[in-house]
């Protein structure tokens, strides 16, 4: 298969120097001992990335669903293994994800890490790399060493920056990961035995025994199926979330978790298009156990942090829903549903990271009735759960509509089925921000003279019922001082606004990078199983 | 009407010839607007823009291809403009009763729902129309949710659920639809026969909205608890726009007329016995909005006329009466009909206006209520549906009793010569504007019918001022008055909470949630815990087994070469000098060396 690659437009290797610029400033972070001077090189690190990876978009070519800007070098010859890296149009948006999310994890840490900053710097730039690594590699073995290596700084970044219950999360977390991702192993290793290659096309092109891509399809499935994590296997995600530092859970949300998503689109579909078949119906009534089970757990959180972990088991319900639909609309709407999971729970992890900065809690209660002192916060994190309640007009209701189109055109009893998930997420995100916002019934206010505001009485008391308000003081509670979001924080959630937006607007350009490469996917899917008629291969 | 002249505003940008665009950039703009100075100013400008714009509207326009979808954001015909017309005026009343409010949040939240009522009114396929018709949903819950009391919290919450379930049905409608057409999805008349499963969700989604009953019940259960200028912009356009969409797709469905007919008396029955003004109120767009609904299902000319006159007069006396209802809310904290009573001499103005507003809503000659109520019930009897008509005119009289005799009485007279409230006063000039403009209205429509005939969708061949009809409704209401004088004691407002079915999703809701909270997040956590109590208690159990072996078997053979480890970890530590970078290093090198051997190999 020669035709699958598109040799590099550009005068340079720039998926190398995407690669390996956040490493290079990470190893440079133990040099420098002013805490401000080390932020913003962690920043100027990030931006330069985001940066540097812009070409991806400008200059990648819509019209193939080959991998572009591929690099071949010899590595170890001797076992026929390469550096081969490229991108298609699946992985080049999770690529330009990654880069667009990292300097707001930067961004977002800017007061709340206070110990061991070289470190913490160290951590997310060489998890960035590994990261992109993982969405870039078009070799099993490349691939494999990315995906481990970001469990070591994911691992840190919990374990020593992370919540009362860090250590306890963060082995958790491990554990989880790198269990399910030796299945992933064994499977690469087999299909090396069985083919003689490490390179994913070629591995894709190949063709196999029914009995083998039920093999190969487990062992992979499953690695992705925690990394997403479908139902029954999330379990460690809530208490990665809650435990985890502001960045971390937004690394986690906005990227980790669609390594899952793109390692069904990478290896399961393709290589096992006939166990992907097979196993579909059982993923589908997975994702929708997770659409609903997520919802209704989410609904049943006092802490927000956690309601936002929950949420996420029902979003990337909707993702390998939308795949193992196995059409366009599905598939694109998984797509599009990963980029826009990864934008607004981004976001929303930022909104209460930004709110523990004030309150230091995620308890519902203790963050009631914030509208009257921070209306800029308020605002934003009333678009980003209308975003995430998949409002129309905003990015993810066009990600969720693909994938019920898709679910209606197939299947309309899946579909039917999953839209009761909608209205969950409706209920959980408007009942926290109608909590955050407004609700008056467990405190009052009092305006500070210099623009800040504290909140008294916070615990356990009803308010005012009926009547016309005369107002009664608790105020038996602790003080706490809030204030508006200052410029850095604006300007984080700010940016991810545009995209919520542009993409709930105007998805074509996000989507007209995606289509050759997803019609491709179909087509291959779609071969493999017209062998299964012809026959069981060999 | 539909001229293909431009107004100075296509000029300035063609999406502002969109009237919802005019709503939705001033709802964005509310709070510059507060800051500024110019709220007051916007407040009357924008509506009254609005108002004029949608006679320059050209037929078709806003085509953008979404997607692969062909949306169409403007289709203008006579039942569009109808609405339009009315629902643009409503803007201009209510933004004007609202002019005192100072939150800007609230002024957003009303325009944003008015933008989503025209938008759906002007939609011309049925994703464009889910767009504006989530919108309405989502705006006017914070019509009630700005009312900030905690029963409001519950109600607006419980208010939005409903919708976005019948958004979601109405949307799942829409893709069953997408499949069965193969991908034409413009918003058009279906015919009966017709009709498939995507149809009727579709229908569904409509009623909900529409609030027939079964799925009626969030309008009683939040339309009280609204603020009080929020209330006035919700009577006028969620159900409104809703009899629109029914109008406009499922004209002639059977299943409309008798649910129409069960709506009209289940509204009035409620009614009734309610004690709280703004829930009567409430109670009778159930009732009036079935009167629609049944003008709708009988499906022929007359009928769907009198539908949409009888939403257009009743847009304007509901609001007028909710106006009434929520000044005294608003003037003396009190809405219950039994803590009320005696303040005709407070508040005669509002007290004026509301009975203007209850005589239209009874169907009084020479109010709006007369010319077009008698339509939908002349046009039941000229399709010989008799038992429609029967109930259509029952229901005539229970609101009468309720609301142009019972709600006045008790909130003005109540039998108390003493006022209730003794501050109460009428409320200030803009609130009273509004009201004079509804009620002028009531009585322009009911002494000119031709004006609002002339902009019905079909030619109109009824003519309200026919002997027969006068003496009729006279006699009806003359003996409906007389059976309130006698029973006056019977009727009285009792302080209690009547049940309907919004007990299910109250008491569904609770449930749900105490589930949610309760085993359901317990059985996760166990579940989660169980590779620690199963999984790792095994581990550990053969990690201590494995210990043991580690100390007494391996060690005895390592503490040999120990001494020598420990003998190079002292010279090793010598040579520590505790800054990180020197680690890093020499960790660097070490790998280049492992790296040449490899490469070497």
């Amino acid at each position: 298969m020669t035709n699958v690659l598109l040799s590099n437009s550009l005068a340079y290797p720039i998926l190398s120097v995407v690669l390996l610029t956040p490493l290079a400033g990470a190893a440079c972070c133990f040099f420098i001992r002013n805490q401000t001077v080390l932020k913003l090189w962690g920043l100027l690190v990030t931006l330069m990335t985001a940066a540097l990876s812009l070409p991806l978009w400008t200059a990648f070519d819509r019209s193939t669903a080959a991998y572009q800007f591929v690099e071949v070098l010899d590595w170890f010859p001797t076992i026929g293994l390469s550096y081969q890296l490229g991108v298609d149009g699946i992985s080049v948006l999770l690529v330009l994800l990654t880069t667009l999310i990292m300097p707001l994890c930067i961004l977002c840490s800017w007061k709340y890490i206070e110990h061991r900053l070289a470190e913490f710097i160290f951590a997310i730039l060489v998890m960035e790399t590994a990261m992109i690594g993982v969405f870039v590699s078009l070799n099993t073995v490349l691939f494999y060493i990315f995906w481990e290596a970001m469990l070591i700084p994911m691992y840190l970044l919990i374990a020593v920056w992370g919540g009362p219950r860090k250590d306890y999360a963060a082995i958790k977390f491990f554990l989880y990961t790198f269990v399910a991702s030796i299945f992933f192993l064994v499977a690469i290793i087999a299909l090396r035995v069985k083919v003689g290659t490490f390179f994913i096309p070629d591995l894709m092109a190949a063709s196999y025994s029914f009995g083998w891509q039920a093999w190969i399809f487990a062992g992979c499935a499953l690695a992705f199926a925690v990394k997403i994590p479908m139902f029954p296997f999330h379990t460690w995600l809530p208490a990665a979330h809650v435990e985890a530092p502001t960045a971390g859970s937004v690394i986690l949300a906005s990227i980790l978790l669609k390594m899952g998503g793109y390692g069904f689109l990478r290896f399961c579909l393709p290589m096992a298009p006939q166990a992907t078949e097979f196993f579909a119906p059982f993923l589908i009534v997975l994702s929708l156990v997770g659409i609903l089970y997520g919802g209704y757990l989410a609904l049943g959180q006092s802490d927000i942090k956690k309601l936002i972990a929950y949420s996420s088991v029902g979003h990337m319900g909707f993702v390998t829903l939308g795949i193992f639909l196995l059409n366009m609309e599905g598939l694109k709407g998984a797509m599009l549903q990963m980029i826009n999971h990864g934008i607004t729970t981004g976001a929303l992890f930022i909104c209460i990271g930004i709110i523990y900065e004030r309150t230091h809690s995620r308890e519902l209660q203790d963050n009631a009735a914030l509208g009257m002192f921070m209306p800029v916060y308020v605002t934003f994190l009333g678009i980003f759960s209308l975003s995430s309640l998949a409002f129309p007009g905003t990015n993810s209701f066009v990600g969720e509509f693909l994938v019920l189109m898709g679910a209606f055109r197939s299947q309309p009893l899946v579909g039917a089925i999953a839209i009761p998930g909608a209205i969950l997420a409706a209920a959980y995100m408007l009942r926290m921000l109608q909590k955050m916002v407004w609700d008056k019934s467990d405190g009052h206010a009092h305006a500070h003279s210099h623009g800040e505001a504290a909140l008294e009485g916070l615990h356990g008391h009803e308010g005012e019922e009926g009547g016309h308000g005369d107002e009664h003081d608790h105020g038996h509670g602790h003080e706490r001082k809030l204030w508006d979001l200052d410029l850095r924080e604006m300007a984080c959630l700010a940016f991810l606004v545009v995209f919520v937006f542009w993409i709930g607007l105007h998805p074509q350009p996000v989507l007209s990078v995606m289509d050759a490469s997803i019609s491709h996917l179909l087509e291959q899917v779609a071969a493999g199983q017209g062998a299964l008629g012809a026959g069981t291969g060999h | 009407m539909t001229s293909s002249m431009l107004s100075p505003l296509a000029l300035l940008h063609p999406w502002l010839v969109h009237p919802a665009t005019l709503f939705i950039l001033g709802a964005l703009l509310m709070p510059v607007f507060c800051r500024a100075k110019l709220k007051n100013a916007a407040l009357v400008i924008i509506p009254l823009l609005a108002f004029f714009q949608i006679n320059a509207l050209p037929e078709t326009f806003g085509q953008v291809s979404w997607m692969g979808f062909d949306l169409v954001f403007g289709k203008v015909d006579k039942l569009t403009y109808v609405f339009l017309h009315v629902f643009t005026l409503m803007a201009v009343i209510g933004s004007l009763f609202a002019l005192k409010v100072e939150d800007w949040g609230q002024h957003t939240a009303a325009w944003l729902y008015v933008a989503g009522s025209l938008g759906v009114t002007l939609a011309g396929d049925y994703l464009t129309l889910f767009v504006f018709w989530e919108l309405m949903a989502v705006a006017s819950t914070f019509l009630v949710w700005y009312r900030k009391k905690k029963k409001s919290m519950e109600a607006g919450f419980r208010y939005l659920l409903v919708h976005m379930l019948g958004g979601l049905v109405l949307l799942a409608g829409i893709f069953l639809k997408y499949r069965a057409t193969g991908g034409d999805l413009s918003f058009v008349q279906i015919l009966p026969s017709d009709a498939g499963l995507a149809d009727y969700l579709i229908m569904i989604g409509f009623m909900l909205n529409a609030a027939v009953p079964p799925i009626h019940a969030w309008l009683p259960d939040a339309y009280p608890e609204a603020t009080v200028t929020g209330a006035v912009f919700m009577c006028a356009f969620t159900t409104k726009t809703a009899v629109y969409v029914l109008a406009r797709a499922f004209p002639g469905f059977e299943a409309l007329a008798i649910l129409g007919a069960i709506m009209t008396l289940y509204g009035v029955a409620y009614a009734v016995i309610e004690n709280d003004a703004r829930r009567i109120l409430a109670y009778h767009i159930v009732s009036q909005v079935g009167y629609m609904v049944c003008g709708v299902g009988i499906g022929t000319a007359m009928a769907l006329n009198g539908a949409v006159a009888h939403a257009y007069a009743h847009i304007l006396y509901k609001a007028l009466l909710f106006m009434g209802a929520g000044a005294v809310l608003e003037m003396t904290g009190r809405s219950k009909l039994n803590e009320l009573g005696g303040l005709y001499g407070k508040m005669p103005l509002t007290l004026i206006f509301t009975v203007i507003g209850g005589i239209a809503i009874s169907g009084f000659p020479l109010t709006s209520g007369f010319v077009s109520k008698s339509m939908i019930i002349a046009a039941a009897g000229e399709a010989h549906r008799t038992g429609l008509l029967l109930m259509l005119s029952l229901a005539a009289v229970g609101t009468f009793l309720s609301v142009g005799i019972k709600l006045p009485y008790y909130i003005w007279y109540g039998g108390k010569s003493e006022p209730s409230v003794p501050h109460a006063q009428d409320p200030p000039g803009c609130m009273l504007w509004a009201m004079a403009m509804a009620a002028f209205m009531c009585f322009f429509l009911g002494v000119y019918p031709e004006f609002l005939y002339r902009m019905l969708p079909f030619d109109v061949n009824y003519e309200p001022y026919t002997a027969y009809h006068l003496s009729e409704t006279l006699q009806l209401l003359g003996f409906t008055g007389l059976g309130f004088y006698l029973m006056v004691k019977k009727l009285g407002p009792e302080p209690k909470m009547n049940l309907d079915l919004d007990w299910f999703y109250r008491k569904g809701s609770l449930g749900f949630m105490a589930f949610a909270k309760g085993p359901l997040s317990r059985a996760n956590d166990w579940v989660g815990e169980v590779y620690r109590t199963i999984g790792l208690a095994w581990t550990m159990v053969t990690a201590r087994a494995l210990s043991w072996f580690d100390r007494e078997g391996i060690d005895y053979v390592v503490d040999g070469s120990a001494k020598g480890v420990l003998d190079a970890g002292d010279r090793l530590r010598q040579a520590q000098t505790g800054k990180i970078q020197h680690y890093i290093g020499a960790a660097a090198i070490l790998l280049f060396g492992i790296m040449i051997v490899v490469i070497l190999l």
